[in-house]
């Protein structure tokens, strides 16, 4: 539970599938896509060539001790092809495929609805590096196994928590994106990631760290893992009633990410799937809140440019409680007349770019939002069965405890908070002081006013 | 054995071309195939397992093979666990046959098929529909250091209708799927796009009902989500090895009502179907829960060495991915009881229906799921529509809950994520009733 969804390339958040590829790349090697363009261009009038090879090696815990090593090496290839408006795709991992896989996308393009098309970018500048690779990320085994060991010196410190599970991930991977006006991007990215999971009685605590960057902090990983599981045990009952709750960054990317992030997508809106659609411009959101996305942020999603190789930029969608922008990519802009925002992403190599967030960083005016008495709450359960349209939500609360004087006090037992996430954000009870990167997003803490908290 | 060190090892390879088809709002946003071939190759070492994966790596070259299970025995030398595998009967159950192979349709006909879908949809009302297929061909072939070999083809294809309604800043949805494997189930499925139009538009006028403690009537597929995530996910091996299971050491306690059987069985017909698990066992049934008695865990071959108490076989894997201990097709047992009775033993309280998901957290024995929409049911009767209901509970608490079991059984079919790794289930159930039931809900009355 530890991330909402990955950031646009398909490298692996911490615990997930890491995008597979081999190195049997004797029939095309990365920076010649050429070929597969040359052959394209004489049945479409546009191709584009999205390849990615990549390896990871992860490691993980059974209990306290290394029971498995695993490594991955993984090569793609996307094609997409564009003829009279119809856009169409394909991808292969077999490099030997790469015939088979074009006149798939031609055979696609032809099914699909043509549109309004005004072409995929040519060459140009980009906006400036993204902070995406460390050098320092060399995937082996020996440095997976180095920071298993160190989140084990960290949950040492809580002797009452036992470790049911943990992973360690190192990954390295390379993009290029090609096309048929001359456009060739590569860039390099790293991870780095771990997660722990612990049990005191049946208390259960989880926690993770992830990065572009070597500077992940195993040792505080599993002090935290410890401690909440430690902490939340012998919870007691709360009554039912209302309630404010602060939400921990790890549980405002979760009701975030499944609610507000498919209404800022342009596709979602013009489609009438959005309850964003009609307040462009009006401040339906809490004056102390601005949320952006903004690529060039050190985070998991930073890139210099976006699924279809427009130059990333940051995009400012509240500012100051004002609804300003809603993303799109090229497809959905010269479809209603709007231009691209640069939001083009992947899930891995295969299928089409669709609209996405890079790194979403939620900002605004910070407070103490810890001083008065509120239950909070580290993580929930089930927040992708939130309703996206209307924003409304009941899910369960991981390691619930009250809070008073920015200190956690007694754990809850049990309990599930029920509002609508919507109308949360349009009057905050505050934004906390503190920032975190979460899969691809940077985020602070949340309080929420009176939410309905139904205990047991 | 190719090198010394490795006590066995085995290769799965996944050759797949998965097609889509993609109508949003009457224009077809996308259709077409792609195509992969991944390998996952186990080695177990002296302690225990190194993985290799890769994307095209054919396991015939005995050089390449050579080559890989050098790189897995090296990666094995990190362990420290010990891993040994408990004995299992491999074999290969045959296939369903399909009705209708949808690899032998045109795409251009089921692009069709699934535009009158999606059109039987927009009723007025409806501001947006949006359908989509699915269709996966897997041929699978597996084989270790035992000499086992397995070859089998399998086909799943299915759609989604989501129809979104919307009325003066209100916006509601509802959504059907079908999925199948046994065939192209594509054809007159017009009246399941009505249904999702006409109950979105019924939703937006539909009251947010007051969360609490109350009874409760699960519809099957609702009631199968819950064995699902509430006892299967507990149920499973790898899970009790770990510690991080409710169920840990309740093998033989009674832990629900006598009427109370929960079965998880890979060789059902049904969308979690597998011929063979993900480690060359032969499947076979499992009932985890027996007239309310904990009666076995689900495990792989690991798990069973480690834990005992059911059978090996229960081993799945993602394609590119390392197999890890899962659900096939898990449901609650038939009770003897009419849906009408269960009603009105309910008497005051409400009618869950359909599922939007659920997560489980089974260590600390917590679920959390959400339907799709539901009725108050007073005097033994669903009265009104309501919308945004979810159930939580805690799971041992919630079996002794179950109080009346119907005898209307009915399978389900889904996706399960585990561990980042996601694999065709399907879940069944009668209608159940559940006494004191946690209803969330944000409502005011």
């Amino acid at each position: 539970m530890c991330s909402w969804t990955g950031p646009w390339w398909g490298v692996p958040a911490v615990s997930d599938r890491a995008i597979r590829a081999g190195k049997h790349d004797r029939a095309i090697r990365a920076g010649e896509p050429d070929r597969v363009i040359r052959a394209g261009e004489r049945l479409a009038d546009e191709v584009e060539v999205f390849l990615v090879e990549a390896r990871s090696v992860s490691a993980e815990l059974q209990r306290d001790r290394v029971d498995r090593a695993e490594e991955s090496r993984s090569w793609g290839m996307g094609i997409r092809v564009i003829r009279g408006g119809c856009i169409g795709a394909s991808s292969t991992s077999d490099p030997g495929a790469w015939e088979r896989c074009l006149q798939a996308a031609v055979d696609s393009a032809r099914l699909a609805t043509p549109q309004e098309w005004k072409g995929l970018p040519g060459p140009g500048p980009v906006a400036g590096e993204a902070p995406c690779f460390d050098p320092a990320v060399v995937p082996s085994p020996e440095a997976a196994g180095g920071i298993l060991g160190r989140m084990l010196e960290g949950v040492a410190a809580h002797p009452d928590a036992r470790v049911t599970s943990g992973s360690a991930t190192l990954s390295r991977a390379t993009l290029t994106l090609s096309n048929s006006h001359g456009l060739e991007r590569t860039m390099e990215r790293t991870e780095c990631g771990c997660s722990l999971e612990t049990i005191c009685g049946q208390s259960t605590g989880s926690e993770f760290d992830q990065s572009p960057f070597r500077d992940i902090d195993p040792v505080k990983v599993g002090e935290q893992a410890g401690f909440l599981a430690v902490h939340s045990a012998g919870g007691e009952a709360v009554a039912d009633g209302r309630y404010p709750v602060i939400l921990s960054p790890v549980a405002v990317a979760q009701l975030l990410g499944y609610i507000v992030v498919p209404a800022l997508s342009g596709r979602n809106v013009h489609a009438g799937r959005s309850r964003l659609a009609p307040l462009l411009s009006t401040r339906c959101m809490d004056p102390a809140l601005d949320l952006r996305d903004d690529p060039f942020a050190r985070g998991l999603g930073a890139t210099a440019w976006d699924a279809e190789g427009v130059p990333s930029r940051r995009i400012d969608f509240v500012r100051e409680g004002m609804l300003l922008a809603f993303a799109y990519d090229l497809k959905t802009a010269y479809r209603y007349g709007k231009e691209t925002t640069a939001s083009a992403v992947r899930g891995g190599f295969g299928g089409s770019p669709s609209i996405g967030v890079h790194t979403l960083v939620l900002d605004g005016k910070r407070s103490d939002i810890t001083r008065d008495r509120a239950l909070y709450v580290h993580d929930v359960v089930g927040a992708h069965t939130a309703n996206p349209m209307s924003g409304d939500f009941s899910v369960e609360c991981q390691n619930p405890a009250w809070m008073e004087d920015g200190i956690l006090r007694e754990p809850v037992r049990k309990a599930m908070i029920a509002g609508n996430f919507f109308d949360a954000l349009a009057d905050l009870g505050g934004i906390g002081p503190d920032s975190r990167m979460v899969g691809n997003a940077i985020l602070p803490s949340l309080r929420l006013k009176n939410l309905q908290v139904i205990g047991a | 054995m190719a090198l010394a060190g490795i006590r066995s090892f085995d290769i799965r390879r996944v050759r797949a071309a998965s097609t889509h088809v993609d109508i949003d709002n009457g224009v077809v946003e996308s259709a077409g195939t792609s195509f992969s071939d991944s390998s996952v190759i186990r080695v177990l070492g002296p302690v225990g397992w190194g993985v290799v994966s890769l994307d095209h790596f054919d396991p015939a070259s005995a050089k390449d093979r050579d080559a890989v299970l050098k790189r897995g025995l090296a990666l094995a030398r990190i362990t420290e666990r010990e891993v040994n595998l408990a004995p299992a009967p491999s074999g290969l159950l045959p296939v369903p046959p399909l009705s209708e192979d949808p690899r032998t349709v045109p795409l251009e006909e089921k692009t069709v098929l699934l535009s009158a879908i999606a059109a039987a949809a927009r009723v007025e009302g409806v501001a947006s529909t949006r359908a989509q297929y699915t269709e996966r061909a897997e041929l699978v072939s597996f084989l270790d250091s035992s000499g086992h070999e397995a070859t089998y083809e399998v086909v799943r294809s299915g759609f989604s209708v989501l129809a979104v309604a919307s009325r003066n800043g209100v916006v509601q949805m509802a959504r059907e799927s079908r999925h199948s494997l046994t065939g192209l189930n594509l054809r007159h499925q017009e009246a399941l796009g009505r249904e999702a139009g006409e109950r979105a538009v019924a939703l937006l006028a539909a009251p947010v009902p007051k969360g609490g403690r109350m009874r409760a009537v699960l519809d099957p597929e609702l009631a199968g989500v819950f064995a699902h995530e509430a006892v299967g996910h507990a149920s499973e091996g790898d899970l009790v090895l770990e510690g991080s299971s409710v169920l840990q050491g309740k093998v033989g306690e009674q832990i629900g009502a006598e009427t109370l059987t929960i079965v998880d069985d890979p060789t059902l017909p049904e969308f979690g179907f597998e011929p063979v698990d993900a480690e060359g066992v032969l499947p076979s049934r499992t009932e985890i829960i027996s007239r309310g008695r904990v009666a076995a865990y689900l495990h792989n071959r690991e798990t069973m060495a480690a834990l005992g108490n059911g059978v090996p076989g229960h081993a799945r894997a993602m394609e590119g991915d390392a197999p890890i201990v899962r659900m096939s097709n898990t449901f609650i047992e038939n009770g003897d009881a009419s849906r009408d009775e269960i009603l009105e033993e309910c008497g005051e309280g409400i009618l869950l229906i359909g599922s939007r998901g659920g997560q489980v957290d089974p260590g600390r024995g917590v679920f959390q799921f959400n339907a799709e929409y539901g009725y108050r049911v007073e005097k033994g009767s669903a009265t009104t529509l309501v919308r945004d209901v979810s159930l939580s509970g805690e799971i041992l608490a919630t079996l002794h809950d179950i109080i009346l079991l119907a005898k209307d059984r009915a399978m389900h079919q889904g996706y399960c994520g585990k561990g980042g790794q996601t694999v065709p289930v399907s879940d069944g159930s009668p209608h159940v009733l559940l006494d004191r039931a946690v209803v969330g809900g944000a409502g005011s009355e």
